[in-house]
């Protein structure tokens, strides 16, 4: 893994820009020079993850439930919709002949039979009992190619303080939410009825990795982490709030058996180019923690943006410089205030053989809208969900109105 | 876990003694709009610096995180039982399982009586809310009201 520098944060930043300035409008998205965007859905609730079938069905989780849907008379919209199922939350993938499932205390699966678009089957569990928790409960989750199944499980906390985002709270060393949270979880995925307690804890240090995914590709697991909250109003004699809305990388990993990616002692300061211990662990804002101990990301995109979901595009409609590269859907920020929100787009990471391949560039913008009141509450969309359709085209969902767009290359 | 129970514990003798404040309101808690304006004012930086960044500017909070506080029933409602909320912080997955929201508000105890009466008065008056103000002697006399290990 490489070192981002400060010069290199600046010249990802200035690429980003120079790419917004090439997008052209459509369909209120801005999207680079070829790419055509259509609502496919709208109105399903608070949109989370979705998959789309080979047949072309899409399948969306939501808070309020599971939703499949069919585009019936070829004209682009899903005119066939069908809630199913009993399992409100944000995962949702396709695998060989099942639906998997997860929500914030298990992942399940259900049967996909030939011909039936929303699954008649009853669901199974393949892992359940986690814990119940509130924050940071979404059990996302990948399948390798043999079913092996890596659950992210985040941790119910902002840094592991000894009173939760309280204000100079002491982080507890260790960490003991470790043992339990923070990290992925391996299970068979072919199994059924497992527990937390038989899974074996892949990788840990990972406040929340709710956008994980597989790279077939590369044969690893990736993860985009989001980043911790408040060093301001936590160290106020460290940080002010322009630090707090900069500095805490969203950290971009590939996830390897045994890794520590270094929450909650330490956050990859984007200022400074390198990593520092956290505040709550004794750093003073420029405390370098020991040498190896914690990777350094692959990228490190800006801070609070909330990386909610992560692709490898391996279809085979979009131009050759996005083949094997990662589409990142961020939700956008909340924490950033007062500062201006930021961060409501989708990013396109071109990668070669594993590695970032160049800066990344926003590829899909314009979600938020003005967003009065610098308020995350009116932004018009939040995209939150992506997958690729049959032909290759690139499904966003959102999360405030519950809309979906296809996202095509060549054609209108 | 043990932290859990503590807190639904603190939370319920919270609510025990709003309830006993809520009770007792008077006449005399309620004062003049001009006082509003003056005590606001310097709790628009205090609001700033401890509650923005989770309530948002304009009080919206933000979905699946952080609850609105613009024209919400606590800081509408009677001075003394805000400030007790705010004091004790917010209430966990324990006592609140109809509520969305995964942050839990943390306790402001630690502040001045003067800033929290600023902050509470600040927040009555600008979301739309209509509140009357809440005095720092509304704020000692919760505080006192508290258990010492709280």
């Amino acid at each position: 893994m490489r070192t981002i520098s400060l010069a290199r944060v600046v010249s990802l930043s200035c690429a980003a820009m120079i790419a917004g300035a090439a997008f052209a409008a459509d369909d209120g998205l801005k999207l680079p020079a070829g790419f055509s965007a259509t609502v496919v859905q709208e109105g399903l609730g608070a949109g989370r993850h979705l998959d789309v079938a080979a047949n072309g069905d899409i399948y969306l989780a939501s808070r309020k439930g599971l939703n499949a849907m069919r585009d019936t008379n070829g004209d682009g919209k899903a005119d066939e919709v069908k809630a199913f199922g009993d399992v409100a939350g944000t995962e949702v993938r396709i695998f060989k002949d099942w639906l998997y499932v997860s929500d914030d205390v298990g992942v399940y699966r259900y049967p996909l039979k030939k011909g039936e678009l929303a699954p008649g089957g009853a669901r199974e569990a393949v892992v359940s009992q986690f814990p119940k928790e509130r924050q940071h409960a979404d059990k996302t989750f990948a399948l390798d190619p043999k079913g092996t199944l890596y659950v992210n499980v985040g941790a119910p906390s902002n840094s592991c303080q000894e009173k939760d985002r309280q204000e100079g709270s002491l982080g507890r060393n260790p960490c003991p939410l470790l043992e339990k949270y923070g990290g992925v979880w391996v299970f068979d995925g072919t199994k059924l009825n497992q527990t937390p307690a038989t899974g074996r804890r892949f990788a840990t240090g990972m406040r929340n990795a709710v956008a994980i995914e597989w790279n077939a590709g590369q044969n690893a697991l990736f993860a985009v982490i989001h980043g911790r909250d408040s060093i301001d109003t936590l160290f106020p004699a460290l940080y002010n709030a322009a630090d707090n809305a900069t500095r805490q990388g969203e950290e971009f990993h590939q996830i390897v058996d045994g890794g520590n990616y270094g929450w909650p002692y330490t956050f990859f300061d984007t200022k400074l180019g390198h990593r520092v211990v956290a505040p709550e662990y004794g750093g003073d804002a420029k405390k370098v923690p020991e040498a190896g101990k914690y990777p350094d990301p692959l990228v490190a995109f800006p801070a609070h943006w909330a990386p909610n979901d992560l692709l490898f595009y391996a279809g085979k409609s979009f131009p050759a410089k996005y083949q094997g590269g990662a589409f990142i859907a961020f939700h956008g920020s909340w924490n950033r205030a007062p500062e201006p929100q930021a961060g409501y787009k989708v990013v396109f990471q071109p990668m070669k053989n594993g590695k970032p391949d160049g800066a990344y560039e926003v590829f899909a913008d314009g979600f938020a809208g003005d967003m009065p009141d610098n308020s995350p509450n009116n932004a018009r969309y939040r995209p939150v969900g992506l997958a690729v359709g049959p032909d290759g085209s690139l499904f966003v969902a959102d999360s405030q109105k519950g809309r979906i767009w296809r996202i095509s290359y060549g054609k209108k | 876990m043990k932290t859990s129970r503590m807190r639904v514990s603190a939370a319920l003798t919270c609510v025990a003694t709003l309830a006993a404040l809520a009770a007792g309101v008077t006449a005399s808690d309620t004062q003049p709009a001009n006082a509003q304006a003056n005590l606001a004012q310097p709790g628009q930086q205090l609001y700033a610096r401890h509650c923005l960044s989770c309530h948002q500017a304009d009080g919206g909070g933000v979905p699946n995180m952080q609850p609105p506080i613009k024209g919400g029933t606590w800081v509408m409602g009677e001075p003394r039982a805000l400030a007790l909320f705010v004091m004790t912080g917010g209430f966990d997955s324990g006592s609140r399982k109809d509520s969305d929201n995964g942050n839990v508000m943390p306790p402001f105890r630690q502040l001045p009586d003067a800033d929290l009466a600023q902050i509470l008065s600040y927040i009555r008056a600008k979301f739309g809310n209509g509140g009357t103000p809440v005095t720092a002697a509304q704020v000692a006399q919760t505080r006192a009201s508290l258990p010492p290990s709280q």
